[in-house]
């Protein structure tokens, strides 16, 4: 029986050591560019749309970066985000592996058929940006020719990058961190949409100083300088 | 038992009833039938049923078909690099599904080690159901075959040496005595793995992406809907939850048919 209890006293002493440290629901898009600015922080990266359905079924980061001001707006409509602000812009790209199997060179080549084309589901940002993309350019052909609808924009990255899919619509950041396997075909000026990126402090935050903080990092000139070496813009 | 271990035991036992029933009683009372049936007529819900149904099959098909010589060898026959056999085909079971995808796509991935053979020879596997099939059957194989090892390793040799004896061939041997007697520990297994490839996730969200009526199977509808329509999301929950139920009370009752006729064979002889 005391080794049960000392058991048990292990675990809880476990569970509860170390100062909290700050959480920060992002989007995927965000990794590189947040581990590297603030390492110590604990960072959850995953599609805009999940995070946003997480917080409001109770979830209580301090801290959401989203990559539309769609859900930011949202929640903060909801009452469960501060003010959000813009912080970074980004733009809808078509990548290509570097081996490029189908020998696509162009927009037009993704409407040949046989052409394997991977994009976000609908709801995933980098998925409708897409969609609204090709309708822009009236290529409906070229969404017959998707195979695959990811959950976030790390899994159309992933499946360019390992040769898989022919071809897939993520942010340019994506093609700037990948770029050793992938390619990339830049989308025509009036068929790119508005990207913007919105940060801002979870109401239900219980470190609303830590919160704030990493906000002012990310908007203040460091984060700025980083969020540009990835491929970011910035308002 | 003294009376406060046996209560801190009871206490115990209690937590860990609640912990794993009470997720599963939240996601039911999260829906009414109504609902829930509304929910199942969603397309999305509909589509990836018949995804799941058909590759589900198609994979335990595969499984039976091969899982069950290999299990019968395993079990009777002494060879160099049995146990090595027996470690290589249970590992799946405790290998992350992520590990899995990423190891079926290291093989039959365009890049993978039978790319260029499966490019020669125009087979295109990932994106497709192939690749949902032996994504399913990969994972779920080990959940067949180590039952049914321990099922054919039960059955009395004694039995097939008698058959043999009497000239019955192997093959005569394998089904009219190895196989039924093995029955019940087959089944076991086999509901056992078709309610584990039913769930796969992982390997089959990286091999064989996601696309509704294609490759979206019931697990990954969950995911995508999560955000889009949770009650879609929760009712498809439901449905596997019964599904796993009733795999579950097809192990228990095959295993008692087991313990019941093995006890009948012990008291013939």
């Amino acid at each position: 029986m005391t080794r049960l209890g000392c058991l048990m006293l292990i675990c809880l002493c476990a569970c509860s050591t170390g100062t909290p440290r700050l959480e920060v629901f992002a989007a995927s898009s965000l990794t590189d560019v947040f581990e590297d600015l603030a390492p110590s922080t604990h960072f959850e990266f995953a599609g805009s749309d999940d995070l946003a359905a997480q917080i409001e079924h109770g979830a209580t980061p301090d801290v959401y970066a989203a990559a539309t001001t769609t859900y930011p707006d949202e929640l903060h409509d909801e009452g469960l985000l501060d003010d959000p602000v813009a912080f970074a812009t980004n733009e809808l790209v078509v990548l290509v592996p570097r081996s490029n199997p189908a020998g696509i060179s162009s927009l037009k080549d993704l409407a040949r058929p046989g052409v394997r084309v991977v994009m976000g589901a609908p709801g995933v940002p980098a998925g409708d940006y897409a969609r609204s993309a090709l309708e822009e350019l009236r290529a409906k052909d070229i969404l017959d020719n998707v195979v695959s609808e990811e959950d976030d924009v790390k899994g159309v990255v992933a499946k360019v990058a390992l040769g898989e899919a022919d071809a897939g619509f993520a942010y340019r950041t994506d093609a700037a961190a990948a770029s050793d396997d992938v390619t990339v075909i830049t989308l025509p000026q009036r068929a790119r949409p508005r990207i913007v990126y919105e940060i801002g402090v979870v109401t239900g935050t219980d470190d609303r100083d830590g919160a704030t903080q990493f906000v002012d990092l990310v908007t203040g000139a460091r984060g700025r300088a980083a969020l540009q070496d990835v491929g970011f813009g910035v308002p | 038992m003294r009376r406060g271990t046996a209560l801190v035991f009871g206490a115990l036992t209690c937590v860990a009833l609640v912990f794993v029933a009470l997720p599963l009683v939240a996601l039911v009372v999260k829906t009414s039938p109504g609902a829930l049936i509304r929910s199942l007529g969603d397309p999305a819900a509909r589509n990836a049923a018949l995804v799941s149904l058909k590759t589900s099959v198609i994979a335990h098909a595969l499984i039976l078909l091969v899982g069950t010589p290999a299990a019968y060898v395993v079990a009777t026959r002494k060879f160099p690099g049995r146990a090595v056999a027996v470690a290589v085909m249970e590992l799946p079971l405790v290998l992350p599904p992520a590990v899995a995808g990423i190891a079926l796509l290291a093989t039959f991935g365009r890049l993978g080690l039978l790319g260029h053979v499966l490019t020669v020879l125009n087979v295109d596997i990932s994106f497709t159901q192939t690749a949902v099939v032996l994504a399913v059957a990969f994972v779920a194989f080990p959940f067949y075959v180590r039952q049914a090892v321990a099922a054919f390793e039960s059955v009395d040799a004694r039995f097939a040496d008698a058959a043999r004896t009497l000239g019955a061939s192997p093959w005569r041997t394998f089904r009219r005595i190895a196989l039924p007697l093995a029955r019940p520990g087959l089944a076991a297994g086999s509901a056992l793995a078709f309610a584990r490839g039913l769930g796969e996730f992982g390997a089959t969200i990286m091999f064989a992406g996601s696309f509704p009526g294609r490759t979206q199977t019931l697990p990954l509808a969950i995911y995508a809907q999560l955000d889009r329509n949770l009650d879609v999301a929760i009712a498809i929950g439901v449905v596997l939850i019964a599904i796993s139920i009733v795999a579950l009370i097809g192990v228990r009752l095959s295993t008692t048919w087991s313990s019941n006729s093995r006890s009948l064979v012990r008291s013939a002889t």
